[in-house]
């Protein structure tokens, strides 16, 4: 698989994309437009993916996330239900102080990660192929692998036995 | 700044997004919401260091793959608890859960 290289344009598309989607999702006050927007932002990474010349992980974001995850936030929007009207609060007693908090945060992280030398990045990609991948996956992977597939099985029975009405009586 | 550093301010700005998110929204299905966000930052770093470190070519991906298996099981167990939250008290919104206040 060839290697990529890095598209200022449109890079910039997808960053803008990402982040006015992301900030949708915090700030729409109907939490279906929330879920619209959570919708455009995993759109957005998956574009991200394909951009890095990734294009497994770019079907697999829109498979798992657009797909699969979206569907059960939906389904736990229809199944609980959100007071509305222009009284009602959207954010709580915390976000002032939250604002700074998490600014300061962003500034340090992006600076911390820029700032570090440990990488010896090139400017071009290098994207393994899916032959490579897999069998990184089925050989020195394979732990990992199983141990994800019970931790799955256990989430499923564990969501069943959560979310199931109990009528013991 | 190369092209790493550029998909690392993108993944660090995505991340505090959906902390706000997390901290400063009352409703729990939005809070569940921004920490899918949160875990999307941390993916496209993962990818970028995959795609764009010689050294870290396919693991990267590898992590990427499981980390969106768990965020999946995240997510339903997540959502499950709040129905359950839901049912017993008849509201989604976090600050109306007081019953451990003293």
């Amino acid at each position: 698989m060839p290697g990529g290289d890095f598209h200022p344009v449109y890079f910039s598309i997808v960053a803008a994309w990402i982040l006015v989607a992301g900030v949708g999702v915090v700030a729409s006050r109907s939490v279906v437009r929330a879920a619209v927007s959570m919708v455009l932002c995993f759109l957005g990474v998956a574009f991200a993916f394909a951009l890095m010349n990734s294009a497994l992980l770019a079907i697999v974001q829109i498979l798992i996330y657009v797909g699969a995850i979206s569907v059960v936030i939906i389904f736990g929007i229809m199944l609980t239900e959100t007071p509305a009207g222009p009284r009602h609060q959207f954010f709580n007693r915390q976000s002032v102080i939250a604002a700074p908090i998490v600014v300061a945060t962003a500034v340090l992280v992006a600076v911390i990660l820029v700032s570090g030398d440990l990488l010896t990045a090139g400017e071009t990609a290098v994207n393994p192929g899916l032959r490579q991948l897999s069998s990184l996956l089925f050989n020195r992977y394979v732990l990992p692998f199983e141990l994800v597939s019970l931790v799955l099985l256990a989430a499923m029975i564990g969501a069943i036995v959560l979310a199931r009405r109990e009528d013991r009586q | 700044m190369n092209a790493v550093e550029w998909y690392f301010v993108l993944a660090a700005l995505l991340f505090c997004i959906g902390a706000y998110g997390v901290l400063a929204r009352r409703n729990l299905i939005i809070v569940v919401m921004s920490l899918e966000l949160m875990l999307n930052a941390v993916n496209l770093a993962l990818v970028a260091v995959a795609n764009f470190v010689p050294a870290a070519a396919g693991r990267g991906t590898l992590f990427v793959l499981f980390v969106i298996t768990i965020a999946a099981a995240e997510v339903t167990v997540g959502l499950a608890i709040v129905i359950a939250n839901y049912r017993n008290r008849r509201t989604v919104q976090a600050d109306e859960y007081h019953e451990m206040k003293g």
